[in-house]
Parts: structure tokens; C-alpha cells; sequence
């Protein structure tokens, strides 16, 4: 240990008898491993998966159970509720759940000033099915369709002041609901099931209520509702239950792959069946996307950190190439003290030792820098691609990761240019 | 063809100031082979610098060819440099990135010859020091007198009328400082003007004129020949 | 110094001048794509819009109480909003509308020639309804026919008249000059107004397929939006006195936003915008570590090689013509570099369209990129070449 101090103190030296090389150097590749830093954040967090228990047994049914002919299209992105019903009968999955956004604006009694919430209608399973924790009470009964809701920890306290409020009653778009239940923090990232356009990049909703009282009420879903027949989308609780009117989100829970075979089959056979009943006009197409496909599948992935992935990754080969020519050139002029400690005697191991010191010095210094030009970055990022910014967040695993990459480049950066120098046959092969 | 008149040259660093060359008055004349010699310290290198231009001087004046030297641009010095002198240095100098020829080449390409007369006259260099075989070599991949060797063929492959020599065998062995002696005399007699800085008597002794230089002043052991008798 | 000497040198350095090689066509390509999006950016935030960017401001907004979204309440909250705007001082008009303009998605409905369903349908066509002040407001010119208003009597289908943007009548009744009076599924065409950008599209250049109907609302689900034009120059100062004006003709609503259409424009590009900026960034942060390691590498070249130039100043080599060797060698490798660099961008040009919209490289983009890189270099290169040759050749041949 003292030992290794020494070589600590002698890297340090030789630091000090050269600073301008050595600062470019950790300049370097500090820049190169911050940039890379900040996009990997987006990256790592925008590619992780929020339910690694279960992602690989969620899945997204669609079917092209709609009045319209077309040949060689998809399925629409959101389904209708009678569709939504037919597949809710299959009976295979373990849970499931149909959904969408809306909005509204809620208040305690008419005297208070209507504040704006975002709705989310769904059904039952939602909450067992996303893992969403409850912290109090309970979730409303199936089917149902009572002026019930639950609430978010943030909108209790924002309405109400406090966190157990079960059993109160809210005015939401001067409708009096019940609050049956309120949610623990919760942050689903991303929001995989709201897959649309860029919305599992978005904060989760204020408040939950049932799917059919969101119908009886006429909330229309905020993101996508498509009519393809003469569906006044006004009357949702009554022309919007029978007719092409599409709105929902629909997720099922099938928990092996047998289940998931049952399912396409289910699936084919309902086809078969609403085709033959002249429901489907459209050659079959029916679509089984697992969770953790959805965005891919919808064409919604965030292009612009792909992009940046790649770019970044290039940048810091680019720093690493060039903090590698750096530290040649220090090495190189640093040279004279090699052969000099060779000429007196340091065995390899002696002189590994001491890279292994340089190697330190450097993921340290290194690492310093990449931090603070990856914070920087990170608040650049969210400045410019705001759309992206919860997941700017790092947690232990990325900061182990940062700090092993910092590890590696700074023994790459050394580990040449020091071999070249303490092992090469010296002025000969020096061309430098 | 070389006239110095009250040169001086001081060395001035923070701390002291270093009278190099004290009212150095000097003439040679072509085809002279002069040897320098005097003891470390003395000057030899700052006057054989001067000479070749490679370094100023504070007063005095130098003329070449009756021309002075002083207050020409850098462009004229390193013309002259290029096209009247040639230099020998006890550490050889070859550039160790450039093979035999490439060295040789160098100061052909500076002066902007035609490749058909580079290559003749390399050739013809490499000839007279007997390196035909080892053009292609790196200067590493020879011995010490070779090296020497290239590096006279480099000094004189422009056919310079002045070649200035700083302790050309100060780093030989004294067979090795033999053929460069005798290379520099055949040189020599072939008309090219020779100045030689060394530390053998024996060598002086081989010149046609010897002068001692203590610190920093001109000891002309032949007969000094005034100024109005300069032959062109 | 020629050329096959230097190159000859350049070569020698094999490791270092890989290195520098790999870095340069790296630099070049990522130079060469952000400024690719940056032009297009460039481009899509300057393209025609058929509107008056700077004094058109959007308010979006929604009531947040159910009656004041339903009829009647909700046509009589338009109409009083409406008046108060018009009586702010410079503003020309005002008017709503169901959506905004220059926006992505929107409400929208397919269009078709009732002679022709199949072969004129239009897809998700923006579909505007708006008060009659809409074009006064947005300030495009009639082509055909004649606008429209509330008394318009609706047909015996139960449908008013629909305005169309030119592009968008051309491309419903492709063999048609005079379109007023042809029948669509939605009614009747009205009237042919200049074009203007409603909707970002995925296929450019449909951003102008708009229609617009001049019905009284009905009830309003995802809010609204009230358009307003100012006299030139106005907006600001209209701007700042809009929420005031609004909350004292109906404090019950939630403004989403105020922007004028540039700003909107903006709004509309900003993921491009960023993506351009960070790009730029990078690109700079690029260029500076290749002028570092040109800096650094000059810099260490110089001192390893004091004595090489001091023998080439000895042998002829005048000053300006040993700056000259050692900025040429950087432009050697940049100038290879680059021309590696050019096949580093196609590939990193056909990787990125994959993932992000770019165009495709042009033929001059490289010359101009190289330019900068060379310049860079050039500029890098300088202080260590300029200290070089200030070597004093004297000394440098000194022995040792
Ligand atoms: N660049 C220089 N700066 C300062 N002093 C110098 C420099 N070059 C030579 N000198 C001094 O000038 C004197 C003459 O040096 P030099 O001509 O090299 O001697 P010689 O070649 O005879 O051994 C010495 O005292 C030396 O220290
Ligand atoms: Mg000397």
C-alpha cells in the first residue's frame, strides 16, 4: 500500500512537470465520456423496462373488427368498446384492462375555482395488472359504472390537504364522485400502457375512474378517437358503446405462452367470426403486441436519443482516440524517465504498478470532469428535448456504469502510450 | 569570398551577458581549407554559425561574395544558405524520419532543382562517399562514420562554394576520422572553400591555414592578408 | 518540401496518423450530418405558411365548467370573448376557431368528391369550423366564390358550405378549374381561399390541405381557440392585455396558452430545433477537440523535432517554408481525413434517416464542411508552427 502511494506521488510528479498535456488530456476525455453520459441517461432510462416481474406477459390485442375495407393495413391503434367487449369475453387472460385519457376539472363544492385534472377511465385490473400501489382504501368493484374514483397522493393533497381521504366526495366537472381510494407515488417510466404519440413519455394522470362511467358521462379520450362510421362522438354513452368510435387502450395479462397461443387463436377465430358476419371487411390482421414492443410497434421511439446514442458513442471513440494521442505524447516526452527507470532496475510489474497509478489519477480526474459535463448536459438536454425530461433522472447502476467507463477509457488511454514507453526498444521505434 | 570586420557577438541571457567573438576581423579566400581550433568555450561554433548565417551578430560586418549579409530578410539568408554553403556537424544531424537519399535530396528540393538533376547529382554524391549501395538505408541502420559520410554528400550534393564543418570527426574513431578528412580534402581541392573547427593537430596541420581562437578572438597563425589584396 | 516527402513522413507515423485520420472523418461526418438538420430545420421554420406569422396571436383556451362548454352558453361566452378582443386597441379582427393553426394532429376528416368517392378521398383533412371573422383574421384571399356566414341556410343533407384551400380543391377535383358549387361528402364547396399551413404532415407539402366551416359551436371538448390579428407590429403590446381581457369577460376558463404564430411555428419545430441545437453543440465540442489534438500533436511534433528543423533551416529552408511544411502536413491529413470523412458521413447519414428524419447528402456540403474542418486545423495548427519556427538552428544543431 505505502508502496503504491509512491507511485501515486510519482504519477502526480510527472503531472506537475507537464499540466497543460495532462489537463487536455482529462479535458478530453472528460467531454467525450460527459456527452456520452447524458445521452446514455435518456437512453438507459427511456429503453428500461417499468415491470421487469411481468412485461414479457402484457400485451396489446388488436383487430381490424371496423366498417372500412383496406388491404395490407394495420389495425387501428385504439379500439372501439364493442371491440373491446368481444375480446373481453376470450376468458383466458389473468387480468385485463381497456383505458384512455381525458381531462376535467375538479373542485370540493361550486364556490372553489375548477382546477385541472387529467383523467384516466379504465378498468379494475388496471391497478393489479401495472402494480400501481394503493395507499388507501380500495379499487371500485368490476364493471362499474358509479360516480367512483381514485385519486393520486398529490391530488388528494392538493385538494384536500391531506392524504386519507377515502369516502370523501369531489366535484369533477360539477359531478359529484366519491373518492374510493388513493394511490401511493407511483411513476410508471415510461408509461408503457399509454403508448401513443409521445404520451408514455408524460407524467401518469390525477385521477381514475371507471371506464363505464367515463362513458356515461361522455368523456371523450384527449389523445386519439377515431369515428369510422357515423358515430356522433357526442354520444359516447350511447352511439360510442355500439359504434366504430375508437378510443380505448386494451391490455391483457397471459401469463404463459400457452395462454398467449390460446389467445391468437381466440383471437383468429373471432376474426373468422365477425368476418363471416360481415363485420370485418378487411382481410384479418390481428396484432398481439407484447408491452415492451409497443412503442417500436407505434413508431413513437424517441428517434432523437437513437440518434444522439449514436453520435455520442462516436464522439467519445473520437476523445478516446485523441486522449490516447495525447498520452502518447506525454509518455513519449516522459520517455527519458522510462528508460531510465528501466536502465535502473523496475521490474515490468514495478512499472505495471505504476501505470496502475497514472491509471487512477486519471479515472479519477476523468470522472470528475465527466460528471460535471454530463450534469451540464443532462440540463441542456432537458432545456432543449423537454419532452424527454423525466427521464433524466440517474440512479447507482448508471453511476457504476459511468464511473466503470471512466475506468476503462482512462486504462485504455494509458495502457498504450505506457506499454510504448516503458516496453518498446526505444529510439528505434520512436518515430514520434 | 569572406570578410569579417570588428565582429562581435555577445550572448546575453538574464544573468550574464557572453562575449562569444570580440572584434573578429577575418578573410578566406576560395578554395582555402582554414581550420579552426582553440579551446572549448572559446567561439569556434558561434564564428562557423555567423559564417553560415544561422546566427546574427551584434556588430560589425560580414560580407559574402562582397556582399553583406547583415539585414537581408530571412528568405535571402536561407537562399544563401541553400545555394552557397554546406554544413557538416559533428553530430551529423541527418533527419532520422528520411532515408540516405531523401536526406540528400532535401536541400536539392529547397533549392527547387529538377528531379533529373537532383537524382544526377545525389548520385554523383553519393559516389564520391561511397554510399551508392545504402541509399535507401535510415541513417539508424548506419555506423557513425557512414552517417558523417551522408552527411557531407548532403553538404556538398548542392555544390556550395563554402562548406562549414563543426568537429566533423569529434564523434569517430580515428579511422573513420581519416576518410573524412581525406573526403573533405579531395572537396577541397576541387575548388570548394572549407572551414573546419577541430581539436586534432594533426588535422589542422592538413589544412592550408590555421587559426587559434581564444576566447572569443582570431589568432591567425599564417601571414594576415589586408583587405586590399582580397581576391575575387 | 514536396509532397511525396511529406506524405512519406505523414506515413511514418502510422499509429499517431491513423489516429488523427479516424478522428478527423469521424469530426467530418458528425460536421457534415448536424449541419444537414440544421439547414433542414432551417428550412422547415422558414418555409412559406400562407400566414401572417409575427402579428397573428392563438389564444387556446377551454372553459372549465360543463354549461359554459355546451350550447347555448358556450356560443354566447365566443361571442362576448370575441367583442372584447375586437375593442383591444390594434386589433384588426378576431375569431375562433376549433383548432389551432401550425399544430401536429388536430380534428380532422376525410374529404371526397361525392362523383369520385374512391379516387378523391382525403384522408384526415383538417377540418376548421370557425366564426366568419376566421379569413379576415388570417387575411387570405379569396379565390372562388363567396364566404360564408351564420344565416348561411344549411342544404336539404343538413350540410353547410365548406371553404377549401386552393391546394386542397386541386387536389379533390384534379380536372377542375371552378370549384364552387361541387358537391363533397361534408356539403357543398362555398368558396376557394389562398392556401395557409394548418397541420404538420407526414408527407410534406399537404401541411395546406385545409377546409373550413363557418358553423356556430356546439358544445367544445378539448377546448377552443380564439384567433386574433394585430396591426403590424402590435402583438406584444395586444399580447399582455389578453388573459386580463378574457378573465374579466369569464374568470371559469383555463388558457392553455398565448402565442403568436411564429412562436407556434416554433413550438411546432422545437423537437427538430433541439435536435439541431444539441447536434451544433457536439459539432462544436468536436470541432474543438480536433483543434486540441491538432494543437497538441504540432505542439509535441515541434519539440520532438526542434532539431530537424533546425538541420532543414541550416540546409535552406527558410522560415516561411517550414511553417508552410508543418501547416501542410496538417492539411494533408485533414484533406484524408476528409475524404474518408465523406463515407463516414454517408454511412452515419443512412443509419440516422433511420431513426430521425434527414435528408440526404448533397455534393457541396463536403467541400464546405471540409473547409471548416481544414480551417480549424489550420487555426490549431498555427501558434505551435508559428513558435516552431522561431527554433534557433543554431542551437538546434548543436551537439549534444
Ligand atoms: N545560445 C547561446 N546562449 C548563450 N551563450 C552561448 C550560446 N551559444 C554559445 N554560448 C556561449 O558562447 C561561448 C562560445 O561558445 P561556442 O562557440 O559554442 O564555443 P566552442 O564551439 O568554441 O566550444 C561559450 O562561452 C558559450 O557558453
Ligand atoms: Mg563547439
Amino acid at each position: 500500500m505505502e508502496q503504491f502511494i509512491y507511485y501515486l506521488k510519482v504519477s502526480l510528479k510527472s503531472i506537475k512537470r507537464a499540466p497543460l498535456p495532462y489537463a487536455l488530456t482529462i479535458l478530453i476525455l472528460s467531454v467525450g465520456l460527459g456527452v456520452f453520459f447524458a445521452n446514455a441517461t435518456f437512453y438507459y432510462r427511456l429503453n428500461s423496462d417499468p415491470l421487469p416481474d411481468k412485461s414479457d406477459k402484457l400485451f396489446f390485442p388488436m383487430t381490424l373488427i371496423t366498417p372500412y375495407e383496406c388491404n395490407n393495413c394495420l389495425p387501428p391503434r385504439v379500439l372501439s368498446y364493442s371491440n373491446v367487449q368481444k375480446l373481453s369475453n376470450s376468458g383466458i387472460p389473468s387480468a385485463q384492462a381497456a383505458m384512455y385519457s381525458s381531462a376535467g376539472y375538479a373542485r370540493l363544492t361550486l364556490e372553489n375555482l375548477p382546477t385541472p385534472v387529467s383523467l384516466r377511465v379504465t378498468q379494475r385490473d388496471f391497478f393489479e395488472m401495472f402494480e400501481v400501489p394503493i395507499l388507501h382504501g380500495t379499487v371500485w368493484s368490476d364493471g362499474s359504472a358509479e360516480n367512483q374514483v381514485l385519486v393520486t397522493k398529490a391530488t388528494a393533497l392538493s385538494l384536500f390537504g391531506r392524504t386519507d381521504v377515502v369516502g370523501e366526495s369531489i366535484l369533477l366537472d360539477d359531478i359529484t364522485f366519491s373518492v374510493i381510494g388513493v394511490l401511493n407515488d407511483w411513476q410508471m417510466l415510461p408509461r408503457l400502457y399509454d403508448a401513443n404519440g409521445r404520451n408514455h413519455l408524460s407524467e401518469g394522470a390525477d385521477i381514475y375512474l371507471p371506464l363505464e362511467t367515463g362513458y356515461d358521462l361522455n368523456y371523450l379520450s384527449n389523445t386519439n378517437s377515431v369515428s369510422y362510421d357515423d358515430t356522433d362522438y357526442r354520444q359516447l354513452a350511447t352511439e360510442g358503446r355500439a359504434g366504430a368510435l375508437h378510443q380505448l387502450q386494451f391490455w391483457v395479462q397471459l401469463d404463459t405462452p400457452a395462454d398467449q397461443q390460446r389467445y391468437q387463436q381466440f383471437m383468429l377465430r373471432l376474426a373468422e367470426d365477425e368476418k363471416s358476419a360481415g363485420r370485418h371487411p378487411a382481410p384479418i390482421n390481428n396484432q398481439l403486441v407484447p408491452i415492451t414492443e409497443i412503442v417500436d410497434y407505434f413508431g413513437d421511439a424517441s428517434g432523437d436519443i437513437e440518434a444522439f446514442a449514436l453520435v455520442t458513442l462516436l464522439f467519445l471513440v473520437v476523445c478516446l482516440l485523441n486522449a490516447i494521442h495525447l498520452a502518447l505524447n506525454r509518455y513519449l516526452s516522459n520517455q527519458y524517465e522510462f528508460s531510465l527507470r528501466r536502465a535502473l532496475g523496475a521490474s515490468r510489474s514495478q512499472l505495471q504498478l505504476q501505470m496502475l497509478a497514472d491509471v487512477l489519477l486519471m479515472t479519477i480526474f476523468s470522472l470528475a470532469g465527466a460528471l460535471l459535463i454530463a450534469y451540464a448536459g443532462v440540463v441542456l438536454m432537458n432545456a432543449l428535448l423537454p419532452q424527454n425530461s423525466l427521464f433524466s433522472s440517474w440512479d447507482i447502476a448508471l453511476i457504476i456504469a459511468l464511473v466503470m467507463a471512466a475506468l476503462i477509457c482512462s486504462y485504455i488511454v494509458t495502457l498504450y502510450p505506457s506499454l510504448r514507453a516503458s516496453f518498446g526498444s526505444l529510439n528505434q521505434q520512436l518515430k514520434e | 569570398m569572406i570578410t569579417l570586420t570588428n565582429l562581435s557577438k555577445i550572448f546575453r541571457t538574464e544573468l550574464i551577458e557572453t562575449h562569444a567573438l570580440r572584434n573578429v576581423n577575418l578573410q578566406v579566400n576560395e578554395g582555402e581549407f582554414v581550420a579552426l581550433t582553440g579551446p572549448s568555450g572559446s567561439g569556434k561554433s558561434t564564428l562557423l554559425n555567423i559564417l553560415g548565417t544561422l546566427e546574427g551578430f551584434d556588430e560589425g560586418d560580414y560580407l559574402l561574395d562582397g556582399k553583406s549579409v547583415n539585414g537581408l530578410p530571412d528568405s535571402e539568408l536561407s537562399k544563401l544558405r541553400n545555394q552557397k554553403i554546406g554544413f557538416i556537424f559533428q553530430s551529423f544531424n541527418l533527419i532520422k524520419d528520411f532515408s540516405i537519399y531523401d536526406n540528400i535530396e532535401l536541400p536539392l528540393r529547397y533549392r527547387g532543382l529538377k528531379a533529373k538533376e537532383r537524382k544526377d547529382r545525389i548520385e554523383s554524391a553519393l559516389e564520391l562517399v561511397g554510399l551508392q549501395a545504402r541509399r535507401n538505408y535510415l541513417p539508424s541502420q548506419l555506423s557513425g562514420g557512414q552517417q558523417q559520410r551522408v552527411a557531407i554528400a548532403r553538404a556538398i550534393a548542392g555544390q556550395p562554394r563554402i562548406l562549414l564543418a563543426d568537429e566533423p570527426t569529434g564523434n569517430l574513431d580515428s579511422l573513420m576520422a581519416r576518410q573524412v578528412m581525406e573526403l573533405l580534402e579531395q572537396i577541397n581541392k576541387q575548388g570548394c572553400t572549407i572551414l573546419m573547427v577541430t581539436h586534432d593537430p594533426d588535422q589542422a596541420r592538413r589544412a592550408s591555414r590555421n587559426i587559434q581562437i581564444v576566447d572569443g578572438q582570431l589568432h591567425d597563425s599564417t601571414l594576415y592578408e589586408p583587405l586590399a589584396s582580397q581576391s575575387a | 518540401m514536396s509532397l511525396s516527402l511529406l506524405l512519406k513522413v505523414i506515413l511514418h507515423r502510422k499509429i499517431v496518423t491513423t489516429l488523427l485520420l479516424v478522428q478527423l472523418a469521424i469530426t467530418l461526418a458528425l460536421l457534415l450530418n448536424s449541419i444537414l438538420l440544421a439547414n433542414q430545420t432551417h428550412q422547415q421554420l422558414n418555409q412559406p405558411t400562407g400566414l401572417e406569422l409575427e402579428n397573428t396571436l392563438l389564444v387556446q383556451l377551454k372553459p372549465t365548467t360543463p354549461q359554459l362548454r355546451q350550447h347555448p352558453a358556450l356560443e354566447d361566452l365566443m361571442q362576448r370573448q370575441i367583442d372584447a378582443l375586437q375593442n383591444i386597441p390594434n386589433v384588426v379582427a378576431a375569431s375562433y376557431s376549433n383548432q389551432a393553426l401550425l399544430t401536429q394532429g388536430g380534428s380532422n376528416g376525410n374529404l371526397y368528391d361525392v362523383e369520385r368517392e374512391d379516387t378523391s378521398n382525403i384522408e384526415s383533412v383538417p377540418i376548421y369550423t370557425t366564426s366568419p371573422e376566421f379569413f379576415d383574421v388570417l387575411n387570405v384571399e379569396v379565390l372562388q366564390g363567396e364566404l360564408p356566414s351564420y344565416s348561411d341556410a344549411p342544404d336539404e343533407n343538413g350540410h353547410v358550405g365548406i371553404v377549401l384551400t386552393e391546394s386542397l380543391a386541386k387536389a379533390l377535383f384534379p380536372e377542375q378549374t371552378s370549384f364552387v358549387g361541387l358537391q363533397l361528402n361534408r356539403g357543398p364547396v362555398r368558396a376557394v381561399v389562398s392556401d395557409f399551413y394548418g397541420q404538420r404532415k407526414r408527407s410534406p407539402g399537404n401541411e395546406t390541405l385545409n377546409s373550413i366551416q363557418v358553423i356556430p359551436p356546439e358544445s367544445v371538448d378539448w377546448g377552443y381557440t380564439l384567433i386574433l390579428r394585430t396591426t403590424q407590429g402590435q402583438a406584444n403590446s395586444v399580447r399582455e392585455q389578453l388573459t386580463g381581457t378574457l378573465q374579466q369577460v369569464e374568470p371559469n376558463i383555463e388558457v392553455y396558452y398565448i402565442r403568436t404564430l411564429a412562436e407556434q411555428q416554433r413550438e411546432l419545430y422545437s423537437n427538430e430545433y433541439g435536435l439541431a441545437s444539441l447536434l451544433a453543440i457536439l459539432t462544436a465540442l468536436m470541432l474543438l477537440v480536433t483543434m486540441i489534438s491538432s494543437y497538441s500533436s504540432t505542439h509535441f511534433h515541434v519539440l520532438k523535432r526542434n532539431q530537424e528543423i533546425g538541420v532543414k533551416r541550416a540546409l535552406g529552408a527558410s522560415k516561411g517554408l517550414i511553417f508552410l511544411e508543418l501547416l501542410s502536413e496538417g492539411w494533408i491529413c485533414t484533406l484524408a481525413g476528409a475524404i474518408l470523412g465523406v463515407g463516414c458521413a454517408l454511412i452515419l447519414n443512412q443509419s440516422l434517416s433511420q431513426v430521425i428524419s434527414l435528408p440526404s447528402l448533397n455534393w457541396w456540403l463536403p467541400l464546405v464542411t471540409s473547409a471548416i474542418l481544414l480551417l480549424s486545423v489550420t487555426l490549431a495548427t498555427w501558434y505551435p508552427a508559428a513558435i516552431a519556427i522561431r527554433v534557433s538552428p543554431a542551437t538546434a544543431t548543436k551537439a549534444l
